[in-house]
C-alpha cells in the first residue's frame, strides 16, 4: 500500500490536475455507474481472489500462528497446538534467553546493514545515473546495460561467487596482499569493525558503561558495527541494487528540462553548484522514492544470508531468524512473531524517513 | 564374496516371507497418545499407492533408493511414489502440516522429539524385527518415552582419516597410528608443515563432540532429563582441541577455504581429518587420486573411547491410511539384503548388527566406522536445540582467540532454557 502510494505519488507530476480523471467520466454518465461498478469489480475480481488468497489470509494465519506454539507438522487448528498468549513476542523483548539474544544480534546486524546500504547504495545509483545520462558520453547504452547487468543476475549465483571471492585465500585478500594487507578471513570473521579499528587504537575491551544490555546484547555489541561477513554482503547489495536506483534516477533526470540547467549555467554556476542547486532538487521525488525503497528492502534481506548466514551468526538477519525458528526448531510461532516484530520496524522505520525526509520543499 | 553371497541367501528368504504376507500385527488401541499403546494398521497390504519422501546424497542413493521401491512394488502388487526432496526437512514439514504426509519417510535422531511429541508417528517399529537386530544405540536414538517408534535405517559414524602418503613423507609409520590424545597431538605435529595442516575438524558441535565423549563427557545425563556441556571433562577436552590449533596443527575447514573438512583432506591440505563413513564416497568420486586409510577416533587420556553417530530411520505417521502397506514396505526396506544394498550403493553402515559385521569384514575401509557404534554417541535431539547449536558452531572457528569454558557455559545455559517448561 505504502508502497504504490510512493511510487504514484514520486512518478506523477506534481499540481497537474487530470481533466480526464476516471471519475469525472463517471459523473457525466450518473446512469449507468452501477453498471460500471459491477464490471470493475468484475475485472478486478481474479486480481482481488489472489491478493486474499496468497496475501490476505496468509497474513491473518501467520498472526493467528504467532499466538500459538505451532510446530508446523500438524494442521495449525489440530488438537496440539495452543495459544501462548504473547509468550512468543515476550521471548523476544522482555525474556532473557537465547531468543531474544539472537533477536537482538540480528536487529543489530541488519541495523548497521541498513545503515552502510541504503546510503551507499543511493549515492552511487545517483552518481552512476547522472554518469551515464551525460549527453556527450559516447557508448551510453552500453553502460546503462553493463551497470544494469547485477540487478538482472539471481542473487544465489551472484552470492556463490562473491563467497568464492572472499575466502581466506581468494581473490580479494591476493589482491590485498600485493598491497602488503593481510586481508580477515571475511565470511568467517565475527568481529565488528569499530571493535577492530577500536582495538587498533588501544581499547581492546568495553568500558564499564557499555556492560550495560538491551534486547540480550551489550551495549558494547550494539556499537561493534558490522562484521566482516556483513561487510561482505554490504558491498554485495550495494553493487546489486544500484543498478535498479540507477534506471530511477535515469528516468528523473530525463525529466529534468534543459532550459533550467542551461539558465543556470548563463548564470555562472559551476557544474557541482549545478548539481547540488538545481538537479538534485529536481530529484528530489525520486531520491525519496528510492530511499524509501531501500530502506524496505533492506531489512527484509534473505537470500543472501540463507547462503552466507551457516558460516557466520553475524550476518543473520530477523528475516532469516524468522525462517530458520520456523523451520529448524519446528518452533512456527515464534518464527511468525518475530516477522510480525520485523513488520513493526519496517513500518515505524518508514513513518520516521517519510516525515523527516520531506519530498518536497514547499509542502 | 562368498560370505556375501549366503547373506542374500538368507536375506532372499526373509524377503519372501515378509513380501506376499503383508502385516498381521494389528492388536487393538488405546489412543495414540499414550506411551505403550498398541498399533492399529490401516489399509490393505495389496494395491494401494504409497508415499516414500526422502533427502538424496546425491545420484548413488537416489538410484538404490528408486530401485528399491519399484522393487517392492512389484513384489508386493503396490504402487510407490517416490518423492526425492530437494529441501527435505522443509517438504517433510509441509506435507504434514498440509494434511498429508508421506507414507513413508526418512527421519534423523533430532527429529525424532519434534514428531513424536505432537503424535504424529506410528511406534510401529516392534512389529518389523525384535529390538536386538540392531544396535542398541540405535534403538535408543529412536526411542522417546518409553517407546520405539521406527526402524533404524542405517547410521554413520566418526573416524580418523589418514593421507597415507603424507604419512609416509612425514617419516611415521604404521605404529604411529593415534591410539591417544598424545599421539594425536604429536602426529598432527610432525604433519604440519608445507603448507599442509595436522588435523582439519569440522567447525561444529557434530566433530567436537567426539572429543567431549573421549573424555568421559557427554551432552546430556543417562537418562537424558539435563544438559552436562560444561562438565570438567567437556572443557578439558575443548581446551585440548583449541591447544591444538593454537599451536596450528589443527585447523577448521574455514581457515583452509574449505567448504567442510572433507575438501581439506580431498585437497591435500590437511594430513588428516575426523569425518564419517559419507567421506568414503566423496573421496571416490572427487579426489579418487588420494591414498588414505580409516583408523578408529582415538582414545582420551584416559584411555576412555567415543565416536559420534548420525543416523535416519524409516518414519510412518500415526494419520497413514495405508499403513498396513507401509509397514511391509518397511519391513523390506529394512531386510538384510536389502540393508546391504544400500551400504554398497553409497556408503551407509546398515543398522543390523548381523549385516554391518559381515559388510565391515568384506570392506576393511568400513571396519574403522563400524568399530566405533558400541560407545558411538548420538547428537540432542531436543526441540529447538537446532539454534542453540548453531549458536555453538558459528563461534567454533575462531575456537583460538576463545575461551572454552565460556563457550560452554554459554551452550549449556541456552541449552538448559529448552528444558524449562
Amino acid at each position: 500500500m505504502g508502497l504504490a502510494r510512493t511510487l504514484d505519488e514520486a512518478m506523477a507530476p506534481r499540481g497537474v490536475s487530470a481533466p480526464w480523471s476516471p471519475r469525472r467520466i463517471w459523473r457525466h454518465r450518473g446512469s449507468s455507474t452501477r453498471g460500471q461498478n459491477a464490471a470493475g469489480w468484475l475485472f478486478v475480481a481474479p486480481a482481488l481472489g489472489i491478493l486474499v488468497m496468497f496475501l490476505v489470509i496468509p497474513i491473518g494465519l501467520a498472526l493467528y500462528v504467532s499466538f500459538t506454539n505451532w510446530s508446523g507438522i500438524t494442521s495449525p487448528f489440530g488438537r496440539t497446538v495452543q495459544g501462548v498468549g504473547l509468550a512468543n513476542y515476550r521471548a523476544l523483548l522482555t525474556e532473557p534467553g537465547l531468543n531474544r539474544q539472537l533477536f537482538g544480534t540480528d536487529i543489530r546486524n541488519n541495523l548497521y546493514f541498513v545503515l552502510f546500504t541504503v546510503p551507499l547504495q543511493t549515492l552511487l545509483a545517483l552518481w552512476l545515473a547522472v554518469v551515464v545520462n551525460n549527453r556527450f558520453l559516447r557508448g551510453r547504452g552500453f553502460f546503462r546495460l553493463a551497470f544494469y547487468f547485477p540487478s538482472v543476475t539471481s542473487s544465489v549465483a551472484i552470492t556463490t561467487v562473491f563467497i568464492f571471492l572472499f575466502q581466506g585465500s581468494g581473490a580479494v585478500n591476493k589482491i590485498l596482499s600485493v598491497f602488503g594487507i593481510r586481508g580477515p578471513n571475511w565470511l568467517y570473521d565475527t568481529r565488528g569493525i569499530f571493535t577492530v579499528i577500536l582495538s587498533m587504537i588501544g581499547v581492546h575491551s568495553a568500558p564499564g558503561w557499555a556492560g550495560h544490555t538491551f534486547l540480550g546484547i551489550s551495549i558494547w555489541q550494539w556499537i561493534a558495527g558490522p562484521s566482516f561477513g556483513m561487510c561482505v554482503l554490504i558491498i554485495l547489495l550495494t553493487w546489486t541494487t544500484s543498478g535498479t536506483f540507477m534506471l530511477l534516477f535515469i528516468a528523473a533526470l530525463q525529466g529534468v528540462s534543459l532550459d533550467v540547467e542551461e539558465a543556470s549555467e548563463i548564470d555562472g554556476a559551476t557544474p557541482w553548484q549545478r548539481f547540488r542547486h538545481v538537479t538534485v532538487p529536481m530529484l528530489r521525488p525520486a531520491i525519496v522514492l528510492v530511499l524509501t525503497l531501500g530502506l524496505i528492502s533492506t531489512w527484509q534481506l534473505f537470500d543472501q544470508v540463507t547462503l552466507v548466514g551457516p558460516y557466520n551468526q553475524t550476518t543473520w538477519t530477523p528475516a532469516y531468524l524468522s525462517y530458520y525458528v520456523s523451520f529448524q526448531n519446528n518452533e512456527f510461532g515464534q518464527g511468525a512473531a518475530i516477522a510480525f516484530l520485523l513488520f513493526a520496524l519496517i513500518v515505524i522505520l518508514t513513518l520516521i524517513q517519510r516525515r523527516f525526509v520531506k519530498e518536497d520543499l514547499t509542502r | 564374496m562368498k560370505a556375501r553371497n549366503r547373506l542374500a541367501a538368507v536375506a532372499l528368504g526373509t524377503l519372501v516371507a515378509v513380501g506376499g504376507v503383508g502385516v498381521t500385527g494389528a492388536v487393538a488401541s488405546t489412543g495414540r497418545s499414550t506411551p505403550h499403546s498398541k498399533v492399529v494398521l490401516t489399509g490393505k497390504a495389496h494395491g494401494v499407492t504409497l508415499t516414500l519422501m526422502y533427502g538424496s546424497s546425491g545420484p548413488a542413493e537416489t538410484a538404490a533408493v528408486t530401485a528399491a521401491a519399484k522393487a517392492w512394488a512389484a513384489l508386493s502388487g503396490n504402487k510407490v511414489n517416490v518423492i526425492n526432496a530437494s529441501n527435505f526437512t522443509q517438504q517433510l514439514d509441509q506435507a504434514f502440516a498440509g494434511g498429508t504426509p508421506p507414507d513413508v519417510f526418512y527421519l534423523g535422531s533430532q527429529q525424532l522429539e519434534t514428531f513424536a511429541k505432537q503424535g504424529e508417528l506410528l511406534p510401529y517399529a516392534s512389529l518389523v524385527a525384535p529390538a536386538k537386530d540392531f544396535y542398541p544405540a540405535l534403538v535408543k536414538a529412536y526411542t522417546w518415552n518409553h517407546t520405539w517408534y521406527c526402524i533404524p535405517k542405517d547410521f554413520s559414524n566418526l573416524a580418523l582419516e589418514i593421507n597415507t602418503t603424507l604419512w609416509k613423507k612425514a617419516g611415521l609409520t604404521s605404529a604411529d597410528i593415534p591410539k591417544n590424545w598424545s599421539m594425536l597431538e604429536a602426529d598432527a605435529k610432525k604433519l604440519t608443515g608445507n603448507g599442509v595442516v595436522g588435523l582439519d575438524v569440522g567447525n561444529t558441535l557434530d566433530r567436537l563432540g567426539a572429543f567431549f565423549a573421549e573424555n568421559g563427557g557427554s551432552y546430556m545425563n543417562a537418562a537424558h532429563t539435563a544438559f552436562t556441556f560444561n562438565s570438567p571433562q567437556n572443557v578439558k577436552a575443548l581446551q585440548f582441541v583449541q591447544s591444538m590449533a593454537k599451536q596450528g596443527i589443527l585447523a577448521f575447514p574455514p581457515q583452509q577455504s574449505s567448504g567442510w573438512a572433507g575438501e581439506a583432506f580431498g585437497l591435500g591440505k590437511a594430513a588428516m581429518t575426523t569425518e564419517g563413513n559419507w567421506i568414503i564416497g566423496a573421496m571416490k568420486s572427487s579426489y579418487p587420486s588420494i591414498k588414505w586409510a580409516a583408523y578408529p577416533m582415538p582414545a582420551g587420556p584416559t584411555g576412555k573411547k567415543g565416536t559420534l553417530t548420525f543416523t535416519n530411520c524409516w518414519g510412518i505417521p500415526s494419520s497413514s491410511k495405508n499403513s498396513a502397506a507401509a509397514v511391509s514396505f518397511v519391513k523390506y526396506l529394512a531386510s538384510p539384503a536389502q540393508q546391504l544394498r544400500f551400504a554398497e550403493a553409497f556408503g551407509v553402515l546398515p543398522s543390523r548388527i548381523s549385516v554391518a559385521q559381515a559388510y565391515a569384514k568384506q570392506n576393511p575401509q568400513v571396519a574403522a566406522f563400524v568399530a566405533g557404534t558400541p560407545y558411538a554417541m548420538s547428537p540432542v535431539g531436543t526441540v529447538g536445540f537446532a539454534t542453540v547449536q548453531s549458536q555453538f558452531d558459528s563461534q567454533v572457528a575462531n575456537l583460538a582467540s576463545l575461551d572454552p569454558k565460556t563457550l560452554l557455559d554459554e551452550l549449556q545455559q541456552n541449552a538448559e532454557a529448552l528444558l524449562r517448561p
